[in-house]
């Protein structure tokens, strides 16, 4: 049975987070994912206080990075939050958001690297075991915690490139695959198969999320404005081949981006496109977000995550998933 | 007047709609807008045992949403049906926690 994610950004204050995961965990969620970067509130401290306020749904950075972390710190904060809440924790790592890391300088240096090192440096860690990597990025020497944990938690990888989709598959224990549409879902699964067949393991034993941009409405247009300023910024960010996958010509890309750095939002957000939002979303009333989730579970996807915008009033998009949609899928 | 008392003139019939519309007014509040911990926190206590739309409950969204907009607080307590003179407490209502 396909599991339902939700991702939230820490922009809001810390009790209407709180208050939503509440919401989200009664509402039937499985997962809840809290985003990292620096400039919003601190992925642990957010989900420190979700671990107080719920009792069944599991949490986790979705995703942080080892470039302002360390992966022994990351480990750390895991682990911590796995003796609040024993069970329930998961760990999303992937290379971060280029725009952040580029406002403190911080490149991702040797990126498949660095993430084959810290997942095995956070598994060493959160296992009670030593840590030790003479790596390209890493290098540790005995880490370990003064405190156990009962069980391993469970680390996906966020990516998106062929290579970062198959080491995902060959190293974690699920794969945040940062795409809504099966145009990019499908030839990800692909590369995800290569990588499970390279470890000698089967694709069932990963957890597959497809990590979306999410919007739901009953009034298809109000679903539709909500989603396009995000959808503005993942235009912005995605490269040519995504592009012109979708048969999005680079030129529009780079008005929409250039709108954005400048802040000139009319411009970036008057430039999406119906077809950018059916490319880079899951969009609309709730039984045509049905029929678009029920095509990407037939082709393999094990979690849906509804991420940024979920809808234009969030606390009534969670209760409209949760009578509307999750149903078609959880009996 | 204290919460407790005006949340007696909701008719209970009206509770349900009560916390939701209450629930909305403070999920409504600015981005950095302060509210007391203590009240954050009683209020996410009750949500988590799905008991909002209880006396208890109701008193928590009141004196938060009081905080958040008194004027939208009072047009909820009319339109649900609350006496004038009970609405009109409100802004003069005991508050058990401070800004």
């Amino acid at each position: 049975m396909v599991k339902f994610g939700l991702e939230f950004v820490p922009r809001e204050l810390y009790w209407k987070t709180t208050f939503y995961a509440i919401q989200a965990e009664r509402a039937g969620f499985d997962y809840l994912w809290i985003t990292d970067h620096f400039n919003n509130r601190n992925v642990y401290v957010s989900l420190s206080i979700v671990s107080a306020y719920t009792d069944r749904i599991r949490f986790g950075p979705g995703v942080t990075n080892p470039y302002l972390c360390h992966p022994v710190v990351t480990a750390q904060a895991v682990a911590s939050l796995a003796e609040i809440a024993p069970g329930r924790v998961v760990c999303g790592i992937g290379v971060g958001d280029r725009t952040t890391l580029g406002m403190v300088n911080t490149e991702q240096v040797k990126p498949l690297a660095a993430m084959r090192e810290s997942v095995g440096i956070i598994r060493a860690v959160t296992s009670g075991k030593d840590a030790v990597s003479e790596g390209e990025v890493f290098k540790v020497s005995g880490a370990r915690l003064n405190f156990s944990i009962g069980s391993p938690i469970p680390i996906y990888l966020g990516a998106q490139g062929p290579r970062m989709l198959s080491l995902a598959a060959e190293i974690g224990d699920g794969v945040l695959i940062n795409a809504s549409n099966s145009k990019d879902i499908e030839p990800a699964l692909g590369f995800i198969k290569e990588g499970a067949a390279k470890a000698g393991r089967s694709v069932d034993s990963l957890d597959v999320a497809a990590y979306t941009s999410f919007s739901v409405h009953d009034d298809p247009k109000r679903a539709l404005k909500a989603v396009v300023p995000v959808v503005a910024f993942i235009v912005a960010g995605s490269p040519d081949v995504v592009l012109q996958r979708h048969g999005i010509q680079p030129e529009v890309a780079a008005k929409i981006r250039d709108g954005i750095s400048h802040e000139k939002w009319g411009d970036a957000f008057g430039s999406v496109t119906p077809e950018m939002v059916e490319a880079f979303s899951v969009c609309g009333t709730p039984d045509e977000c049905v029929e678009k989730i029920s095509r990407l579970v037939k082709l393999g996807v094990s979690q849906f995550v509804t991420g940024s915008p979920i809808g234009p009033n969030v606390r009534r998009s969670i209760n409209t998933i949760g009578t509307k949609i999750l149903p078609n899928f959880k009996g | 007047m204290e919460a407790t008392s005006i949340v007696k003139e909701i008719p209970a019939s009206l509770w349900e709609t009560a916390a939701e519309r209450l629930t909305d007014l403070i999920l409504s509040a600015p981005s950095g807008f302060r509210l007391p911990p203590g009240l954050v926190h009683s209020i996410l206590y009750v949500w988590q045992r799905d008991q909002l739309a209880t006396e208890t409950g109701l008193s928590r969204l009141l004196e938060a949403a009081r905080i958040v907009d008194a004027e939208k607080t009072e047009a909820v307590l009319t339109e649900l049906g609350v006496q004038v003179h009970a609405v009109a407490s409100l802004r003069g209502m005991k508050m058990v926690w401070k800004v």
